[in-house]
């Protein structure tokens, strides 16, 4: 690639590591505060950029840190492991908007009938019935027929 | 042991032997043990109350209002710094959560309309700029005449005019530094406004006539509210009041030897104190050790040792045009807000330290000042009052008492400044100022 210099054509695009991850934060924070662990060459324009361009979310302030990875554990030869150093950003969104976290692992409502045994032995055989049939939209055709 | 030596002597003989016996240690010499209490310097929960009794103990019976200071804010610990003038979104409501503080928008009822009222004070004529002086020495008005005129707006126009154009217009001064543009033009011009409108109306308010103007005061407070459990360190485990300091240096201030008139009853209840469960550094709020320090502007001798009106002067980087163009339009009014109740909370609870209240002894009676908060062009004003000082973990729970501030929306006093024309001035806001400088106690 020929040196750039200024007015000549761009010929190469540099695509930076510029990845966003939404975390659950580990203290509470304020109704309308996201907590993302971000890439660690990103600044807080940077952020706000990502955000508002890529997302539409309107941003009010952007405050980063950077988090050290603790190089205490040892491993099977007394090797200190690091764990990695990542950024995390405080973004506060704007318009009066607020997040909360999801909670990604909600609980499913196991209705426990009492007893019944007949019952959970006809749902195992309805389980096994229904791996051993082929595709349904196959209908009902056996899977050796085809090509 | 006489009573012993008696009764051994007595022994021998017969039993019927009609001596009356002496009696033993008379009751009324009090009792033989001292009094069974926790011990002063032992770890343990009693311990600690029976030493936090003993600083209570210590501070109520401190001899002058400086010795009160000195124990009250004698033990250093980190806290958290609190800026009347900060960036942070929706500082108001997290300030007011720390001062427990109601607002109330709109200008307080009743107390404005007094002061526009003429009264007998003295001549117009005694208001020459420059009768009021910096260090604070009373000038005893002329004897009242009879009802004084009513205010000429015309004049009082020309006045905020005459300051306005000799600052932007006629004065030629190079151009501005970068980020100092609010202490080029609108600093002085709201000095000479201010100046001017003090001396002007203090033939009106004798209140103003006796007044100190200081320039460029300091203001601090230093105050506890709320608990927390210390997270790192040699404490650690232990549960500690959240400590806060406000160190703030407004513009301009007036003293005034005099208490302002209260503005409704000590224990009325105007709205509802935001609450926030969160800690003050998520909103960003920082911790630092140093000195905790309680200062109005003067010290504790100063005869002004109540406030009137303090004028801030919002700074460079949170000016209109930066919030617009970083889009936070809904936060200009809050940094008005913010400075308007952080600044009078300070200053209201550091005059009432200042009489020797503190959070155990409350305040008996309220505490009334006023801030006008401005950034050259647009003017809001507030109206603090200081109902409750008792904001500590223990004294504020069973106090049902909040402090006030009322508080107007920021409003334009002139439109643009054009060949030796101010354009589009607005009375309104400069009434307000006036009747801002002229609220006085009813005596006067």
């Amino acid at each position: 690639y020929p040196l750039f210099q200024r007015g000549g054509p761009q010929l190469r695009i540099f695509r930076p590591n510029f990845f966003m991850l939404a975390v659950r934060p580990g203290v509470p924070q304020p109704e309308d505060t996201v907590q993302f662990r971000v890439s660690m060459e990103m600044t807080k324009v940077d952020i706000r950029n990502y955000l508002e361009r890529i997302y539409n979310v309107p941003v009010a302030a952007v405050r980063t840190r950077i988090q050290y990875g603790a190089n205490n554990k040892r491993n099977h030869k007394n090797q200190r492991e690091k764990k990695p150093d990542y950024k995390v950003a405080y973004v506060q969104l704007g318009q009066g908007q607020t997040f909360q976290f999801p909670n990604l692992f909600p609980e499913k409502e196991q209705d426990t009938e009492t007893g019944s045994f007949d019952d959970f032995r006809n749902k195992y055989v309805e389980k096994e019935k229904q791996k051993q049939e082929g595709d349904p939209r196959r209908g009902g055709v056996p899977d050796w027929f085809g090509l | 042991m006489a009573v012993v030596a008696a009764r051994r002597l007595l022994r021998p003989e017969r039993r019927w032997f009609s001596q009356t016996e002496p009696a033993g240690p008379s009751p009324a010499s009090g009792p033989l043990y001292p009094p069974v209490v926790a011990s002063i310097t032992a770890k343990s929960k009693a311990a600690q109350q029976r030493r936090l009794e003993r600083f209570k103990q210590q501070v109520h019976e401190a001899a002058t209002v400086e010795e009160k200071l000195r124990l009250y804010g004698k033990l250093q610990r980190p806290k958290y710094m609190v800026y009347p003038q900060t960036f942070a979104l929706n500082a108001d409501r997290w300030y007011r959560s720390f001062t427990n503080t109601v607002f109330v928008p709109g200008v307080p009822p009743g107390a404005l309309s007094a002061g526009a009222a003429p009264e007998a004070g003295g001549a117009p004529g005694a208001g020459a700029p420059g009768t009021t002086t910096t260090s604070g020495t009373a000038i005893s008005p002329e004897p009242a005449a009879g009802p004084l005129p009513p205010l000429d707006m015309g004049e009082l126009r020309s006045l905020a005019c005459d300051a306005l154009l000799q600052e932007s217009f006629y004065q030629n001064k190079k151009r501005p530094f970068l980020y100092r543009d609010q202490e080029h033009t609108p600093g002085p011009f709201l000095t000479q406004l201010v100046s001017t409108l003090a001396a002007f109306l203090s033939g009106r308010n004798p209140l103003l006539a006796a007044s100190s103007l200081d320039l460029k005061p300091e203001v601090n407070y230093y105050w506890h509210h709320g608990e927390e459990v210390v997270a790192h360190g040699h404490r650690k485990g232990r549960v500690d009041p959240v400590r806060f300091q406000i160190d703030d240096k407004p513009h301009l201030q007036i003293r005034v030897p005099k208490q302002l008139p209260e503005v409704v009853p000590l224990d009325s209840n105007l709205g509802d104190v935001p609450v926030i469960n969160h800690k003050p550094s998520k909103l960003p709020l920082f911790k630092k050790q140093y000195e905790n320090k309680v200062y109005i502007g003067s010290k504790v001798a100063d005869p002004c040792c109540y406030g009137h009106t303090q004028f801030h002067l919002i700074p460079d980087r949170l000016k209109r045009e930066r919030l617009i163009k970083a889009r936070l339009e809904d936060q200009i009014e809050v940094v008005y807000r913010s400075n308007g109740i952080a600044s009078l909370f300070a200053w209201t609870a550091a005059q009432a330290m200042y009489q020797g209240f503190w959070s155990e002894a409350d305040v008996t009676r309220p505490f009334v000042s006023q801030a006008v908060v401005t950034d050259g062009q647009y003017f809001a004003f507030f109206c603090y009052q200081l109902n409750t000082l008792a904001l500590t973990a223990e004294t504020i729970k069973n106090n049902p008492r909040k402090n006030i501030c009322w508080g107007t929306e920021s409003k334009p006093l002139y439109d643009v400044v054009e060949d030796g024309n101010v354009k589009d001035f607005n009375d309104e806001v400069l009434l307000n100022l006036v009747r801002f400088l002229l609220n006085r106690p009813k005596e006067l």
